[in-house]
């Protein structure tokens, strides 16, 4: 059989040269090549963000991109967003407020907001709601995410519902 | 050596193995069995070391159980929080206490545990007071440490258990702290799992990986989500293992029955390969059409079971003032877990281990065991979280699949399933039909009231069971419609029926199984009977509602929300922001379990919506929720599900509805699946009565269910239109609205569109020929060969040459044709297929044997100039040369020069050989004297360099024309006028370059420069199909020649564009207008779900291209080739890595959903064109390719 070339890219911060197909589905390689579990396979076609991971600083479905386009790029994943301070801010957030049920589909919301506030440092909250527009939820956790995107951005709750 | 069980730190003899401990069990025999009998059940184990390891039968299914369990036991032992270690659903140690299910976890299941906790600690503090010598009375606890109240001395659990055995059965009755005195249970408290699902160390089932493990992936039959009839495990007439063999590490194709299955070493391919394997399955028979619900509900057998018979309702409505019959329809709903199921599987020396995400971890290993032939002992199910379920999802179809594939390979086996999958074959939520018969007297008293259900589910059987023949195709008839089937009140002629019937599709429990239709039934016809009798539908509800908890919520929700008694229904009025506002109230007991069964937690909803008269769209704008669950363990906890289950029963009420097609599911993905979005999220104000005092009840469905009755209920106060069937779509509002308009704009369908010619662009070249035989004798049929030469020494090429011949190259495209799948670059050996057989290109690189090493320049040129071999042969015109024709000699030089320095790769290729009288080469020469015309470009003095220079990479090395340029009968490009005017090419259709082309935006030279340089154009989209990789060829070039090429280009197009961004800006206008009207299509559900993360002009986020699909020319076409090619390919390929891939939507997305897409498509963004004719036809054609 032939050998693939070798493609090589950063993972949370480390260098991989890997041998294989260019055509093989990033989150396939993060999670059975690279053993991370933070990007989950949701439906394999882009629909519902659960395989999110941030590639050069964006946003990307990780289900649907050929290793090949890849290739020289810096991937994170959910692993890759704490540094030696611990948990990032939006992470962070997220366990404050207490963001998940199930948490299946939680990568994809940390991800979309790190993204989010990375380009957009004060969201407000029709933007904060539409820039997750595309990531699905069955739970029914979309208040308390909400209120996770929220805090991490520094924006006080409008008024306490309850 | 194999360990006999693979639960390592969580089995029982791990338990019970790290020095002293106390165990609390039960003997389910009641024998008194001790702890170490794998018969008995444990509840709780603590040791020397501090552990306390609390189990429990039920698992947590992402609702937090585990956090409120733990607070049980924390709060029984006085122990902090943190100590407490749940263990869910463990069958090898655990108590059996049935599937988790209608919240009966802490209502329930949590009893026994807080009996063993309490029973622990009394052993505990017997102990202490022997060992400090003080009576147990004087003692107390702090975090796990006794000591007396006023004494000095203090002993740790973990010392007290130092070097003791002490085993208790488990004592029921053990008195259990007062609520008074709670301190851990009553306060919110964080999830203990949050922090790692955050973090991304939590491991799911999904994330498990046991050395040596394979993956696996199933083939479901024809029949999708259907398990009852005949043909169901009988289907299967065979595999073609051929299909898959070439699919590298490929372990076994498996099959039992109608159970496919394939094993690979790595996952990709094992889904490749059960995308690729050919499996022939005998078609399913005409199942009953589910499109008609209502009529197909009432079709299916039933057998009727009263539930409740009070007074003489016949004669009460004989008699009364006003009677009134309605009929209620709820669709079928799916479960939609986030994850799609998964499962691994190892075999064991004496057994099988599954590790699963299962709801029932006990059913599923008596599951397993039948399905294996195994005795139940021999099967463990370790359960692992999964994504959240809501009842019965594919868990454990997934487990007994990964059993299966495991048991056939010997390794373990880890299987997914597919999206695709998850959705049509989940035991869906039934489809339920209610009919209610009441009366009013003369006062406006309700008297009567008649109901009957009809649920068509049962426990559905775990799938693998059925498919493999070993459980009966023939379905068992469920007796779950009963759930909350008979109203809350008090009514004084009442009759009761449930009609049992089995299941149409698999259906089985969804949240607010039953009970959730049946209240739609129930509020909705209250709402109906208070508005016939001119009362406040709350006031109308309390008359009859006599639980002072039940009265105490209602009053207490309604203040809530503001509620302001409406005596009558007010006329609907438009208010300031165009919309109409109502607001609804509605109320449930969720009575759950075998009848007459349980009440879990009251529940109360105030909703408020707004509804757009014009679109039909209906916003839940705010929900006030009620609810009395007696005491909260985990107020917190009870608060966020109380939001997700009005987040998610909002989100079924509105959108969802599983379709189906021939009577099998059609909702794949989440684009015929819609489920709710952020923006469309209501504001929530719960209102969690303090019920301390009370026992604890089940928390979580009680607040779904008396949403969909509610959310009608406002609807109907908005619009003054009473709506009995969910979802509340746009096209049911406006269909509730205004009856006598169409449900959609109808387009006039266009003019058919030209046929497509050729499927290949000198396709017909040779056929013609044939009947021209003479006129190829005519013109030299046989050419000289030429002598081959040993290969030129690269280096004397200079480099600078060598280098342009490098950019020569890449913008001829030469790698596009000459580098097979996956293949070396340049070495040949893709076959294109053709109407007469299959051409296989040759390899370019210089090996004197196999490659061009031998070709001298002379030869090299001949080809370029001629279209002959160094042989003498005729090429075929699939070969360019009637456009490299035009190229200059220095740069064919060059050219040669650069093909010379490659590396030589030997690469012996099949010769083409096609049938007669194809094979005929020399008819060729004939084809050549009538079309073919040797030349360079001409310069034209009149335009400028630029120009020149873009007219000679256009139409020389760069052949556009070859593909866009439409070809005679004989398949040689058209002259004249017809240059550039577009044609087909290999099933794509290469748009016109010229004033002839549709796109609504003119191309201009930015456009075009933008296009070939970048593979995306602002105001035209994407290169995709075959123009991807002419794109990427091109980015060899510099700048200065793909301008030229623009520039070339711009000079067709007639007239010359306005201003693009003012023409754009009308475009985007059309196609904004034209959507409202649309709104509620399948169409444009479809589009929402699964193309608008793309290609949603708002959302400019995320990785790639977001091409707007307004400004498409593709969508303005005469035909939908284009279009219907991308959706069914995708685009895996981008033109550069920058634009992202799209993904194939062939295998998820039926015909008809494609066709409807494909129209909503058209009518959106191409609003001023017509219907596409051929879209059926169109779409047959390319599926088949």
């Amino acid at each position: 059989m032939m050998q693939h070339p070798v493609i090589h890219l950063q993972v949370n911060g480390e260098a991989h040269a890997l041998r294989l197909p260019a055509d093989t589905r990033l989150l396939y390689v993060l999670r059975n090549d690279l053993s991370l579990n933070g990007p989950k396979f949701g439906c394999g076609l882009g629909e519902c963000g659960a395989c999110t991971v941030l590639m050069d600083g964006v946003a990307a479905r990780s289900c649907i991109l050929p290793l090949g386009l890849v290739e020289g790029r810096e991937v994170v994943t959910l692993e890759g967003l704490a540094d030696e301070h611990g948990l990032h801010p939006v992470q962070r957030a997220f366990v404050e407020e207490q963001a998940a049920q199930c948490g299946y589909c939680l990568n994809g919301m940390i991800m979309t907001a790190v993204a989010l506030l990375e380009r957009n440092p004060h969201p407000t909250d029709a933007q904060i709601r539409q820039s997750l527009r595309y990531n699905l939820c069955r739970c029914g956790a979309h208040i308390e995410i909400l209120r996770a995107v929220r805090r991490a951005a520094g924006i006080p709750e409008p008024e306490v519902q309850e | 050596m194999t360990a006999r069980r693979d639960t390592s730190e969580a089995s029982r003899e791990a338990l019970l193995s790290r020095g002293g401990h106390l165990a609390v069990s039960r003997d389910p025999a009641g024998q008194g069995r001790r702890p170490e009998d794998p018969a008995t059940e444990l509840f709780l184990v603590m040791d020397e070391h501090g552990a306390t390891n609390a189990l429990n039968g039920h698992v947590d299914l992402g609702t937090g159980i585990r956090t409120a369990l733990a607070q049980i036991v924390a709060e029984e032992l006085d122990l902090p929080l943190e100590r407490v270690s749940m263990l869910l659903g463990n069958t090898g140690a655990g108590p059996d206490q049935g599937g988790t299910i209608a919240s009966e976890t802490i209502q329930v299941t949590a009893h026994p545990l807080r009996a063993a906790a309490a029973q622990a600690r009394a052993a505990l503090l017997a102990l202490a007071a022997d060992e400090l010598g003080v009576p147990v009375d004087a003692l107390r606890v702090v975090d796990g440490v006794v000591g007396a109240e006023d004494g000095n001395r203090f002993l740790a659990y973990a010392e007290l258990l130092r070097g003791r055995r002490i085993h208790l059965q488990l004592d029921p009755a053990t008195p259990v702290k007062p609520v008074e005195s709670y301190r851990v249970v009553g306060q919110p408290v964080p999830r203990t799992d949050i922090p790692a699902k955050a973090a991304g160390t939590f491991s799911y089932v999904h994330d498990l990986r046991v050395p040596g493990m394979l993956h696996g992936r199933v083939v479901r039959p024809p029949y999708a989500g259907i398990d009852s009839g005949d043909f169901v495990g009988n289907s299967l007439i065979g595999v073609d293992k051929s299909s898959v063999a070439d699919i590298p590490g490929l372990v076994a194709v498996v099959t039992r029955a109608d159970f496919v299955g394939v094993v690979c070493e790595r996952e990709e391919h094992a889904i490749l390969a059960a995308q690729r394997l050919k499996v022939a399955w005998r078609e399913p028979p005409a199942l009953p059409d589910l499109a008609e619900l209502e009529a197909a509900l009432r079709a299916n057998p039933a057998v009727p079971r009263r539930l409740k018979e009070t007074g003489d309702v016949d004669a009460s409505i004989a008699s009364a003032a006003t009677a009134m019959r309605r009929t209620y329809v709820w669709p079928y709903h799916m479960h939609a877990s986030i994850g799609p199921s998964c499962a691994v599987a190892r075999m064991r020396e004496d057994g099988i281990t599954v590790w699963a995400g299962t709801q029932n971890p006990h059913w599923l290993r008596d599951d397993l065991a039948l399905l294996l032939g195994l005795p139940v002992g021999a099967v463990e199910v370790v359960r692992m979280e999964a994504a959240g379920c809501y009842g019965r999802n594919c868990a454990d179809d997934v487990a007994a699949d990964a059993a299966l594939l495991a048991r056939a390979v010997g390794r373990p086996v880890r299987v997914q399933l597919s999206r695709e999958q998850e959705h049509a074959w989940e035991p869906k939520g039934p489809g339920q039909l209610m009919d209610v018969n009441g009366a009013l007297d003369e006062r406006g008293e309700l008297v009567a009231y008649e109901f009957e259900t009809r649920f068509p589910g049962n426990r559905a059987p775990t799938l693998a069971l059925i498919l493999t023949g070993v459980v009966s195709n023939i379905p068992s008839v469920g007796d779950i419609g009963d759930r909350t089937a008979i109203p809350p009140y008090d009514i004084e002629n009442m009759r009761i029926t449930v009609q049992d019937t089995p299941p149409i599709v698999r259906a089985s429990w969804l949240r607010g199984v039953a009970a959730l239709p049946n209240t739609f039934a129930h509020e909705s016809y209250m709402d109906e009977m208070a508005a016939e009798a001119r009362i406040d539908p709350v006031e109308f509800r309390l008359r009859y509602l006599h639980d002072p908890r039940a009265v105490a919520l209602v009053r207490a929700t309604a203040e809530r929300a503001g509620w302001q008694p409406r005596p009558e229904p007010s006329p609907p009025a438009v208010a300031e922001d165009g919309l109409l506002h109502g607001r609804g109230f509605a109320y449930a007991v969720y009575v759950h379990g075998k009848f007459p069964g349980t009440a879990a937690a009251w529940s109360a909803w105030v909703v408020d919506v707004a509804v757009d008269p014009g679109s039909g769209e209906v916003s839940v704008t705010r929900v006030t929720a009620g609810q009395d669950t007696g005491l909260m363990i985990n107020p917190a906890g009870v608060r966020h599900q109380l939001h997700g289950n009005v987040i998610q029963a909002t989100s079924r009420v509105l959108k969802e509805r599983v379709t189906f097609e021939h009577g099998v599911t059609t909702s794949n993905e989440w684009g015929a699946y819609p489920i709710i979005t952020f923006p469309e999220v209501p504001r929530i104000d719960a209102l969690l009565l303090q019920r301390h005092d009370q026992p604890a009840l089940g928390a979580g469905e009680s607040a779904s269910v008396p949403s969909a009755a509610a959310i009608a209920n406002a609807i109907f106060d908005a619009t003054g239109v009473r709506f009995r069937e969910p979802p509340f779509t746009p096209d049911r509002i406006r269909a509730g609205l205004r009856p006598e308009e169409p449900a959609f704009p109808q387009a006039l369908p266009g003019p058919p569109a030209p046929p497509a010619r050729k499927r290949r662009f000198w396709t017909g070249a040779l056929s013609g020929l044939v009947g021209a035989g003479g006129l190829a004798l005519a013109a030299l049929p046989w050419r000289p060969a030429i002598a081959p030469i040993a290969p030129p020494d690269p280096a004397a090429y200079a480099p600078a040459t060598i280098e342009r011949g490098r950019l020569l190259v890449a913008l001829g495209d030469c790698a596009v044709c000459h580098t097979a799948e996956n293949g070396i670059p340049m070495a040949g050996g893709r076959a294109l297929e053709t109407p007469f057989g299959e051409i296989v290109t040759p390899n370019l690189t210089p090996d004197p044997e196999t490659g061009i090493g031998g070709w001298s320049y002379t030869a090299f040129e001949r080809a370029m100039r001629d279209g002959i071999g160094r042989d003498g042969r005729h090429l075929y015109p699939a070969f360019p040369y009637t456009n490299f024709t035009r190229t200059t000699d220095a740069d064919l030089q060059a050219i040669y020069a650069y093909l010379m320095a490659q590396r030589p790769v030997r690469n012996e290729l099949p010769r083409t050989g096609l049938a007669f009288p194809y094979n005929l080469r020399p008819l060729l020469a004939g084809w050549n004297a009538l079309f073919h015309r040797p030349g360079t470009v001409e310069a034209d003095p009149a335009r400028s360099a630029d120009w020149n220079r873009g007219a000679y990479l256009v139409e020389g090395l760069g052949h556009c024309g070859a593909c866009h340029t439409p070809r005679n009968a004989l398949g040689a490009m058209e002259g004249g006028g017809a240059h550039l005017t577009g044609a087909m090419v290999e099933g794509w259709e290469a748009p016109a370059l010229t004033g002839l082309s549709r796109a609504p935006v003119p191309w201009d030279e930015a456009e075009l420069f933008a296009y070939l340089r970048t593979g995306q154009a602002q105001f035209h989209g994407v290169a995709a199909g075959n123009m991807a990789p002419v794109v990427e060829g091109l980015r060899a070039l510099p700048d200065a020649d793909i301008r030229a090429m623009a520039t070339y280009l711009a000079s067709f197009m007639q007239p010359p564009p306005k201003v693009p961004s003012a023409i754009a800006a009308s475009v985007q206008a059309a196609s904004d207008a034209a959507a409202g009207p649309l709104t509620g299509s399948i169409g444009q559900r479809i589009f929402d779900g699964a193309c608008a993360v793309c290609h949603d002009p708002r959302t400019a986020t995320g990785f790639g291209a977001r091409p707007n699909l307004a400004f498409n020319t593709n969508l303005y076409s005469d035909r939908p080739d284009n279009l219907l090619r991308v959706m069914l390919e995708g685009i895996p390929r981008p033109a550069v890595p920058e634009l992202g891939a799209m993904p194939a939507f062939a295998g998820s997305l039926t015909d008809a959903q494609l066709i409807d897409l494909t129209h909503y498509l058209r009518a959106r963004f191409a609003p001023g064109r017509p219907a596409w004719s051929e879209v059926r036809g169109t779409l047959a054609r390319l599926r088949d390719r």
